[in-house]
């Protein structure tokens, strides 16, 4: 089998050698809530899973950079303070993953590597298998079509899914990808004519579903160029809550607090959680002195990390895969999400 | 690979009362081999711990040329600082570092050199000054001038002294509000322009201080005449990690904590808010 040639197993087979991987490492996988909802989390057999979703609310990120991490305990019990480091996980596998959860994934690799590089983010990045499934229902919010976040990807994953109805139609994205199938007693024969039509068909269909709604390039433009008048931040700073929502949903932002939990005087862990740049505390210092201390600067700096050339230049994409949970969870009545934000630079703009 | 976010153990050798509500810690790491191999420039900083409170930054405050031992400069002013307050000589911190890039000392000799500090902004230009008269004589006139809220707010008192009996170099100090002893100016630190000449085109001036401090510092500056290149600052910001990647020290696509502190205002003019 080599990189690149698409693949054919039946659906079950594959989906009995996923159970089987549940005995060796955490498998990560969509299930169904009583409520209706969909959440991923690790599943001890196939029963738990589900095939019938769009995806989580949550960002998958949450299994690369946890909303809670401790990135080391202290014990001062004795004369010289000792310090452990957290314990490594065990293998997983996250299975169902959405395109535009796996794109997120890129842009969170490129910021967690270079000079300052992040093990912990990436020890859970090397022992996961990604075993993502191209989207073939969007649902309402989606424009991952926007921002190259899908529905199909080129690369990213270990192993993409296309789902035929009875098979899996198969994308070796690695090595792993690729050894994954090996080891495994899984038939697996190559894509025919017909299966490649019928995967050009669902891409085609899924398209079409897509109403593209983030006319990115012109709000990049605009913000790059500081082309954007105060007024329509004054505006919109004054509409936000402040609550955040937007950031911890999104699969491109990775901005975290560090903060001391003591348990009793002698011990305790170092923490980072999940934290947003639309939070008045953010930038506040000590001193008292707050640099964004009005809601306005905070959404501009969101958009300015979002879509400047700056940042794009720097990360090689804007920091937006088109997954449309800012557009779910945004309080502000749907003023605020990305899409809405670049409409409203858009017909504003000069 | 390691992990970033883990520090060294280091002692404090020494705590020095500055002021009121201003400690200076003489640090030194625990493990051998970090004493002896550790180096740091002008102007970096490193992360501080105290386990439980929480860490913070702090720039270095002395001579990088003598690394065994380091000096930072702590004011009590949130929960880690009144933490560190509490500590005394044998008491452990975690220090990460050194961080950030530093002061262009190399390439500034042969200059004149500037030194335009406010209250607890004198220590990382310490870090500079200090190696700076390692080899005075490699810079050309060496002007410091130095702004304090009152004469006890002020650091280093006993170093201020050395400095102004030196014939080689010019200190000058004002402060907001004088006590009875103060015979010195009044005013804030620009003030003390007025009464210092310069050659501007040779003269390469650094800055550190509160950020109301160092805007009114670079309007005059600029109005002297120096060159966007020849005004060098540190920017401050609210830092956690001080790696790059816990956001929080960002201004435009500038982390302050790796692209940072230090920065000419040709840099900083550029940053899209500043």
């Amino acid at each position: 089998m080599q990189a690149g040639t698409r693949l054919v197993v039946n659906k079950q087979v594959f989906l009995d050698n996923l159970s089987l991987c549940m005995q060796k490492m955490t498998v990560i996988g969509p299930q169904k809530l009583r409520g209706g909802e969909v959440t991923f989390g690790p599943l001890r057999s196939l029963r738990g899973l589900t095939l019938d979703y769009v995806n989580d609310l949550d960002p998958l990120k949450r299994f690369f950079l946890p909303q809670r991490e401790v990135l080391f305990a202290y014990d001062l019990s004795g004369k010289k303070p000792r310090l452990l480091q957290p314990e490594q996980e065990r293998p997983r596998l996250l299975f169902g993953i959405r395109s535009c959860d796996v794109q997120g994934l890129a842009h969170m690799d490129g910021f967690f590597q270079g000079a300052c590089y992040d093990e912990l983010y990436w020890a859970r990045r090397r022992n996961t298998l990604i075993i993502s499934m191209a989207c073939n229902r969007p649902n309402e919010s989606c424009f991952c079509i926007c921002c190259n976040g899908g529905p199909w990807l080129e690369s990213g994953f270990d192993l993409q899914l296309t789902d035929l109805g009875e098979e899996f139609l198969i994308d070796i994205g690695s090595r792993a990808g690729r050894v994954f199938l090996e080891e495994r007693p899984m038939p697996a024969v190559t894509a025919s004519r017909r299966h490649e039509t019928r995967r050009r068909e669902l891409m085609e269909a899924c398209d079409a579903q897509m109403v593209p709604t983030a006319y990115l390039a012109k709000a990049c433009i605009q913000i790059t160029n500081n082309r954007v008048r105060e007024e329509l931040w004054e505006e919109m700073g004054s509409e936000c809550f402040s609550c955040g929502g937007c950031t911890h949903v999104c699969p491109c932002c990775t901005c975290f607090d560090v903060v001391d939990c003591p348990e009793g005087a002698k011990s305790g862990t170092r923490v980072r959680c999940w934290d947003s740049c639309q939070y008045s505390g953010f930038t506040r210092e000590a001193s008292g002195h707050n640099p964004r201390a009005r809601a306005k600067e905070r959404v501009k700096r969101r958009f300015y990390h979002k879509l400047s050339y700056a940042y794009i230049q720097q990360d090689g994409h804007p920091g937006c895969v088109g997954c449309g949970r800012c557009i779910t969870v945004c309080e502000a009545f749907g003023l605020l999400d990305i899409s809405a934000v670049v409409k409203r630079l858009r017909r504003d703009g000069q | 690979m390691e992990n970033i976010y883990l520090p060294d153990l280091a002692v404090i050798d020494r705590i020095v009362d500055e002021t009121h509500d201003i400690k200076t810690f003489t640090l030194q790491f625990a493990s051998r081999d970090l004493r002896k191999n550790f180096r740091f420039k002008s102007g970096q900083f490193v992360e501080a711990s105290i386990f439980g409170a929480g860490e913070a930054p702090f720039g270095f405050a002395s001579n990088p040329n003598h690394p065994e031992h380091f000096d930072i400069t702590v004011r009590a002013a949130g929960v880690v600082t009144r933490a560190m307050h509490a500590l005394k000589p044998g008491d452990y911190m975690g220090i990460r570092g050194p961080l950030g890039n530093h002061f262009p000392l190399e390439e500034v000799k042969g200059q004149d050199i500037l030194i335009i500090a406010g209250g607890i902004g004198l220590p990382p230009l310490k870090s500079l000054i200090d190696p700076m008269l390692d080899c005075r004589g490699d810079f050309g006139q060496f002007i410091i001038l130095y702004g304090a809220r009152t004469p006890a707010d002020r650091v280093y008192k006993p170093l201020l002294q050395e400095w102004s009996e030196r014939g080689d170099i010019t200190l000058l100090q004002t402060v907001d509000t004088p006590d009875a002893a103060w015979s010195g100016p009044v005013g804030v630190v620009t003030t003390l322009f007025e009464k210092i000449k310069l050659a501007v085109d040779r003269t390469v001036a650094f800055t550190c201080g509160p950020p109301v401090m160092i805007r009114f510092v670079i309007q005059e500056l600029l109005a002297m005449g120096f060159a966007e290149e020849r005004i060098i600052s540190t920017l401050e910001r609210y830092m956690k990690c001080g790696v790059g990647k816990c956001g929080h020290c960002a201004i435009g696509h500038k982390y302050i904590c790796v692209d940072g502190p230090v920065f000419s205002w040709r840099q900083i003019k550029r940053l899209p808010e500043r």
